[in-house]
């Protein structure tokens, strides 16, 4: 399996989460896969300004010159996509959600009936799957994780693709390594 | 009452939000003495601190955006982050959000209208509501007999608002309509948006038959 582990913690000074990252990749690394992090703090990803080129001037590829490209090109190369962030304000971190919103050329612009809704189609034969994995705020309670969930659902499907988990990092590693059946 | 108009969306003034909103704002100035002030995420990208503060003094704010991977863009995620230093504190104005999409079922928008009531709530903000409206791709090249339709909801909600401080819940709902599409109508609206929203932009930017290409196959 090619894991890619994508780092949206905007902050250096979040050490418990960095440190938490490497124990992660290590435990992957150590199951035998291939394991790949990207940190997107200190690379340029500028907001997706919804321009829509990538659909229908230059099919499949971001006009924008920063590493968005790059990105989903690890993105749609993997076979299982984990992505990382702190809960800020009961979500994502911009940082991630930025980079998540330059994934869309990853899509089709045509859509089509998903189990009874529109969703858009694919451009490629396979996409990775995709999973979470959050740092709590003090105040996050059952209903922000609802909301949250019920979101990444939505992302799943509408990226072509299934939720794998949703795993805090107030659990220890080694138990998130094995709820998640990598040992 | 006094109004502030966030519109969240990258496409700033030139968006589908701004098309909408318009509507509600001509009715909301409708009522004598209401003044409603429009800002841009799009201009204040460096200034979001500033932006903070103007909303910490607003009495109240409608935050309008389009619908990014199933959730508001990075750059309106961004601008939420900038208010926390005001999350909680007395005084902060009433809040609502304006939020559409261009899947035709608003459906799409629940969660994420779910995470914009739980977050005026935690921010201490009177919740006003949210309007939520799909199908808004393309606004300049939809038939008027269905935009009107629209403007006109928007309009009056902005008018009910202008004179009473609330979302009006009935034209709420049927903003909010279609909920879901019956199998019939999915199948007759698709391969419509494919054609003349989609196939049509890349007939006249002479690619459509590289419409499925793979530039970043691995």
């Amino acid at each position: 399996m090619k894991y890619l582990v994508i780092s949206g913690n905007p902050c250096c000074d979040r050490n418990y989460m960095d440190q938490y990252i490497d124990r992660f990749l290590d435990g992957i690394k150590s199951a035998g896969h291939e394991v790949q992090l990207i940190v997107l703090r200190g690379m340029k990803i500028k907001p997706c300004t919804g321009c829509f080129n990538c659909w229908v001037k230059t099919p499949g590829h971001c006009l924008i010159r920063d590493d968005g490209n790059e990105i989903a090109r690890q993105y749609i190369a993997s076979d299982h996509v984990i992505l990382v962030s702190p809960l800020i304000m009961g979500f994502l971190s911009s940082l991630l959600k930025n980079t998540m919103d330059r994934i869309i050329p990853l899509v089709h612009p045509h859509i089509e009936d998903v189990a009874g809704e529109v969703h858009h189609k694919k451009r490629y034969d396979k996409y990775p799957v995709i999973s979470f994995l959050l740092e709590k705020e003090s105040f996050t309670d059952a209903e922000d994780i609802a909301i949250a969930t019920g979101i990444f659902q939505r992302e799943a499907i509408n990226v072509r693709s299934s939720l794998g988990f949703v795993q805090f990092t107030e659990t220890p590693v080694e138990e998130v390594l094995h709820a998640i059946n990598i040992h | 009452m006094r109004l502030t108009f966030i519109n969240g969306s990258p496409r700033g003034n030139k968006s589908n939000t701004e098309r909408l909103m318009d509507h509600f704002i001509k009715g909301f100035l409708e009522t004598g003495d209401n003044i409603c002030e429009i800002e841009y995420l799009t201009k204040n990208r460096h200034s979001l601190a500033a932006l903070a503060e103007k909303f910490a003094a607003a009495e109240h704010v409608i935050i309008g955006f389009p619908l990014y991977v199933d959730a508001m863009p990075g750059s309106v995620k961004e601008f939420f982050e900038t208010l926390q230093p005001y999350m909680g504190k007395e005084n902060n104005p009433a809040m609502g959000f304006v939020i559409q999409c261009g899947f035709p079922e608003t459906s799409h928008l629940r969660y994420v209208e779910r995470y914009c009531e739980k977050f005026s709530r935690r921010m201490n903000c009177r919740y006003l509501g949210s309007m939520l409206k799909g199908g808004c791709e393309g606004l300049d090249v939809q038939p008027t007999f269905l935009t009107d339709k629209y403007y006109q909801y928007f309009y009056q909600i902005g008018v009910e608002f202008g004179k009473t401080g609330k979302f009006d819940e009935i034209i709420l709902g049927k903003l909010a309509r279609p909920e879901h599409l019956k199998a019939e109508n999915l199948a007759q609206i698709i391969p419509f948006i494919n054609q003349a929203l989609w196939d049509a932009q890349m007939e006249k930017n002479g690619v459509l038959d590289r419409s499925f290409d793979k530039p970043l196959m691995p």
